[in-house]
């Protein structure tokens, strides 16, 4: 055995990785390293130290494997994979704080959403209303005082007792209601709020009789008044009972919650069609300089071509929802900053693709028509367009597609359109009507995925172009689509509340925001604070004078060491740092502060300072203690190390591709066996196959409908905010998605192999594994890399309505106008998406 | 011997592919099938190893019935009956080794190789047969890194990995040019004289039936119109089976008018 063969094992228990290096397996070695290095640091970050023991496991198992190669026997890596992927799973819970009991603690809060979405608020009849009501006094005293408000004649209510104590049991008899209706029993406290009186946590009913009278028992509600709110020893409150009768008459009409529904549908079309409208206009110039082929052939021109394309990726991968909190503090809160939102993602989107089909234009027919003597425009005319014609259409319909999901939830950060009205009702806990905008969601964005693939076929199968036959086909049918068109552009620009005004208004705060985002808040240096003060006791005598100023050293100097309000007064700094910013503050009697200038001062290069300004009348001293004049600055110590913001934002940002990386795996191991539901090949033919089947695809279609904001806004209700909010809104939106997925590739399965296998004498379970799971591992791994990549992008900004995470921080830091740390987590964003895209991308290329 | 009596399969959908078909095959004989496409060769040849079940009719293989069998004595009669498809129906992405290797499922444990685990001796073997179609080399490749003519010989590999006794081939050689289908059915033939293993092979090309097969059956409309040696499939017997407009074609690439 060489020397470096008997070294290994050593080496690898030394540094892991070293002994295979040295052993000409660099790969192995340096994943090794790589794996355990990042995973140490993640155990470190996450300061779990019972994970170092599979750390440890995964080192000495490089030592085992340094051991095997020097024998020139090989193992596999079946066992490092699933020690590392125990450490990131165990990190992966504990990072976004999983707590599967909360599924089941949260149930009750999230009961009444499930329920409310069988019953939707759609129609009602009106109802009138039939109330009878009477005073009860909690609790009894002696002598009672008579009751405050009367109680009503008809229909009438009475109590065995006319007083009582919170939580005991009252026998209550109504007379004159309408016979044979229910009536509901309600209570006013003292204060005017209503509650119903539950039995048993169920709201009480009791039915009318046929005479009209109801006799029941009930319980003084025990939590009617707040603590604050008790009378005193030997007083008493006047509560309300009351019992309603509700019946309706007339006809169905639509409630409210449905009409307010329909005209917010209304507004997220308007606001869909308008952002792409525009989006397209804007990105088709875009395209042309991102195009390689138009611009590639100048020094200049390749430039352009580089920048414009970053651009756009930048923009691209930042949320359109992300976009919505920028414009918000641009324009303010309202449809215009959601359509902003979603124009300027569909530039950057469309922008690409678009250019993509630039790129793509066969130069052949341009240039066999410019040989038949064809001017420019007829070239552009006959080659460039019926080139360019369908990818231009088809990528239009497919960002209206997107530009219309994305509407209808990005109302939950910019106010408006049915968004908004979901995170209204579920804070007013409306559920019926919050279940009326989900549904109406689902059912539009099915509809529309309907409709745009119906579309998209007839394009992909239309006509060749050219001019039609008949007059109406060639003029009538163009100019009816142009009115039509206008007529909803002009609508849809109305009730987009196009406000450009507020555009060059919130101008200011635009351009901080943008400067923020350049320079990001990254680095900063520890700095001192010191501060020198002078005494000013106002007026003079009023108190004793504090301590003197030193004469050595920085100190300050006044002119008066006492005065009246409104004496000028020269305030004169000296050997204090030169060229450095102070704050010259009053120091009021009562301890608080008061800046004497705004944007002051600075001293100059020997140190010194000097203002001139005129007693403040706050100076006024108080109880004998007088004020001060005080100069502080800040002195950096040390050398620069990441901010606050940084630090926060690479923790969140693990914490967000963790989240991520959770969901995925959640989605994916419950889709699997979904997914065998929804492939035709394995339901079979029979009648009970084929309606599994089909109920199966339809459940996935309408689940998938449901956005993950959405879903996002409900998860939070159920387990609370954060980031597992988050994973769990991801998974359950990734079960729909990737089961559809998993049963087309299950659908796909080539038969040939399972025939061959079986015909080898094989066993079903051989089949299985030696036919059919090297068909579908492949794909399903790419699928799930696939939606590992849009769950990082979603992670991002499922955090705005709760899902913790980097967006949760952003909507934080953006609220309190800390922009540099925003444009920190936005950087990071772009840079996860950018990362993974990259990552997927290769995997997914080695898997197919 | 081979004994096919009565054979008649009836899809679900009610196509009729086969009808009453008898005949028998000898120890040792390479019989060819010929007949249109539709008239049910890959039919019968998949009711000989039951992956496609007969509605009526005996399949016996020296002595055992085999559409009596019961699933477990299926397989192991199938382990000895090697299959060859015209799309060779490798497992694409997974190894030619893997591929070869699962010729011998119906022998190993079950339970060890549902973890890829075989015996050194079935390693040894693979590579023998490997070697024997010539393509040793390829042993680590995916299967679909391969030319055609590659993946039928992998799939001749996985069939020898069996040790049959008898091979099924379902037109090998449809997917190949002329040149590797002479040297696919050479393999075929080699195993035949050599090895003494039945072959039964479903043939498209009158002069691939003349020089390789010992008898030949045609079918046409899941009927047995023709059963005699190649000598006496002369150009008018021929026509008989594959119809008046068909032409008949010679591998060597020229055409005659049949
Ligand atoms: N699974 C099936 N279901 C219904 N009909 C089938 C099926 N498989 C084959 N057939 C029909 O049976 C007949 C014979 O097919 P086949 O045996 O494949 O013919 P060949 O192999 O000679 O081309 C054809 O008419 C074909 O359409
Ligand atoms: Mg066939």
């Amino acid at each position: 055995m060489r020397a470096e063969k008997r070294l290994a094992p050593l080496l690898s228990l030394l540094l892991p990785g070293l002994g295979q290096i040295v052993q000409g397996q660099q790969s192995r070695g340096l994943g090794l390293l790589a794996t355990v290095a990042v995973l140490g640091g993640l155990v470190l970050w996450q300061k779990a130290p019972l994970l170092f023991v599979p750390l440890a496991a995964l080192w000495l198992w490089g030592v085992w494997d340094a051991i095997q190669s020097a024998r020139n026997r090989s193992s596999g890596t079946v066992a490092p994979f699933l020690l590392a992927a125990f450490i990131v799973y165990a990190l992966g819970i504990r990072a976004t704080e999983i707590h599967p009991e909360r599924l089941v603690s949260g149930w009750p809060s999230i009961r009444p959403i499930v329920q409310a979405l069988v019953r939707p608020e759609l129609m009602e009849y009106p109802k009138e209303s039939h109330i009878g009501h009477l005073p009860f006094q909690v609790p009894c005293i002696t002598p009672l005082p008579p009751p405050q408000g009367q109680a009503s004649e008809q229909p009438r209510l009475t109590t065995d007792v006319p007083c009582a104590a919170l939580g005991e049991t009252v026998t209550l008899e109504g007379e004159g209601f309408l016979p044979g209706l229910d009536v509901e029993i309600w209570w006013q406290n003292p204060i005017g709020d209503y509650q119903r009186v539950l039995e048993e946590g169920v709201p009480l009913v009791v039915p009318a009789d046929d005479e009209g009278r109801f006799r029941i028992t009930i319980r003084v509600p025990p939590t009617s008044v707040p603590l604050d709110r008790r009378p005193g020893p030997g007083e008493t409150q006047t509560h309300r009972i009351e019992a309603r009768q509700y019946r309706p008459y007339g006809s169905l009409q639509p409630t409210e919650t449905l009409r307010l529904v329909i005209e917010k549908i209304g507004e997220t079309i308007a606001l869909a069609f308008i952002a792409t409208v525009l989006a397209t206009i804007f990105a088709l110039p875009v395209s042309f300089l991102a195009a390689r082929n138009l611009m590639g052939g100048h020094p200049v021109g390749r430039a352009v071509y580089y920048i414009v394309r970053t651009i756009l990726n930048i923009v691209r991968s930042i949320e359109t929802l992300m976009w919505a909190i920028i414009f918000a503090v641009w324009v303010g809160l309202g449809p215009f900053d959601g359509m902003l939102a979603l124009l300027l993602h569909s530039i950057a989107a469309l922008g690409k693709l678009y250019s993509e089909a630039i790129e793509g234009i066969d130069p052949g027919p341009v240039e066999a028509v410019r040989a038949t003597g064809a001017n420019w425009t007829q070239t552009v005319v006959y080659a460039v367009l019926p080139q360019f014609m369908p990818s231009f259409l088809a990528f239009t319909l497919y960002r209206w597609d997107i530009n219309l999901r994305m509407s209808t939830v990005i109302g939950l950060v910019s106010n408006t359109g049915l968004g908004f009205l979901i995170i209204q009702w579920i804070r007013l806990s409306r559920y019926n009507a919050m279940a009326t905008a989900i549904i109406a969601i689902v059912l539009v964005v099915a509809l529309l995925d309907y409709v745009s693939a119906a579309l998209r076929e007839r394009i992909i199968a239309g006509s060749p172009g050219g001019p039609k036959r008949g007059i109406l086909r060639r003029y009538g049918v163009p100019a009816v689509a142009t009115v039509l068109f206008l007529t909803l552009f002009i609508w849809s620009w109305g009730v987009a509340e196009v406000d450009l005004p507020a555009l060059v208004e919130g101008a200011p705060a635009g351009l901080r925001i943008t400067r923020a985002f350049l320079f990001p808040d990254l680095l900063t240096r520890p700095t001192v604070e010191s501060r020198v003060t002078a005494p000013l006791v106002v007026p003079c005598g009023a108190a004793p004078a504090l301590t003197a100023p030193p004469a050595e050293g920085p100190r300050v100097a006044l002119s008066l060491s006492c005065g009246a309000p409104g004496d000028p007064l020269v305030i004169t700094g000296e050997g204090l740092p030169a060229n450095t910013d102070v704050s010259v503050r009053w120091r009021l009697p009562d301890g608080s502060f008061l800046r004497i200038k705004k944007n002051c001062c600075r001293t100059d290069g020997a140190g010194n300072l000097r203002l001139e300004t005129q007693v403040h009348p706050l100076m006024e001293a108080k109880e004998g203690t007088a004020g001060e004049v005080e100069i502080s600055w800040k002195q950096v110590i040390g050398g620069y190390q990441p901010s606050e913001a940084l630090v926060t934002t690479v923790n969140l940002s693990l914490v967000t591709l963790l989240m991520a990386l959770l969901a995925t795996t959640l989605g994916s191991i419950i889709a699997i066996p979904l997914s065998f539901l929804g492939a035709s090949n394995v339901m079979g033919r029979g009648p009970v196959g084929r309606a599994v089947y089909f109920a199966a695809r339809t459940v996935f279609n309408l689940w998938r409908s449901v956005e993950p904001m959405i879903l996002a806004v409900i998860c939070a209700s159920w387990v609370g905010l954060g980031p597992f909010a988050g994973v769990l809104a991801l998974a359950l939106n990734n079960i729909p998605n990737l089961a559809k997925l998993f049963s087309e590739a299950i659908e796909e399965i080539d038969p040939g192999p399972v025939e061959a296998v079986t015909a080898t004498g094989a066993n079903s379970l051989q089949v299985l594994v030696y036919a059919i799971l090297p068909q579908l591992v492949p794909r399903f791994l790419a699928y799930i890399l696939y939606q590992w990549d849009i769950n990082i992008r979603m992670s991002t900004v499922i955090g705005f309505v709760g899902g913790g995470g980097i967006g949760q921080q952003f909507r934080v830091w953006v609220g309190l106008n800390q922009y540099a740390a925003a444009g920190t987590a936005t950087w990071a964003i772009v840079a996860m998406v950018w990362g993974m895209d990259y990552v997927s991308a290769r995997a997914r290329a080695r898997l197919i | 011997m081979l004994e096919v009596q009565h054979l008649t399969k009836i899809f679900p959908n009610g196509t009729v592919a086969l009808r009453d078909v008898s005949f028998t095959v000898a120890e040792g004989e390479f019989l060819a099938v010929i007949g249109l496409s539709g008239s049910g060769k890959s039919t019968l040849l998949r009711c000989i190893n039951r992956l496609i079940e007969p509605t009526s009719g005996r399949v016996i293989w020296n002595g055992v019935d085999i559409t009596a069998a019961s699933p477990r004595e299926l397989r192991r009669i199938r382990r000895h009956i090697g299959m060859i498809f015209q799309q060779f129906n490798l497992v694409r992405r997974s190894s030619v080794l893997t591929n070869v290797l699962s010729g011998r499922l119906g022998y190993v444990n079950p339970w060890m190789s549902l973890l890829h685990y075989f015996p050194s001796e079935d390693h040894q073997r693979a590579v023998a047969a490997l070697e024997r179609v010539g393509i040793a080399d390829k042993i680590h490749s995916r299967a679909d890194q391969l030319s055609g003519g590659q993946q039928q010989r992998v799939g001749i590999a996985r069939a020898l990995m069996q040790e049959p006794q008898l091979i099924l081939a379902d037109e090998p050689v449809a997917s190949l040019d002329p040149v590797l289908a002479h040297s696919i059915l050479q393999y075929l033939e080699q195993l035949n004289r050599e090895a003494g293993i039945t072959v039964i092979c479903s043939l498209h090309f009158l002069d691939l039936v003349h020089r390789y097969a010992t008898r030949v059956i045609g079918l046409k409309d899941g009927m047995l119109v023709f059963e005699g040696q190649p000598k006496e499939l002369t150009r008018e017997r021929f026509k008989e089976v594959y119809g008046e407009e068909a032409e008949m074609v010679t591998v060597g690439g020229g055409m005659e008018r049949g």
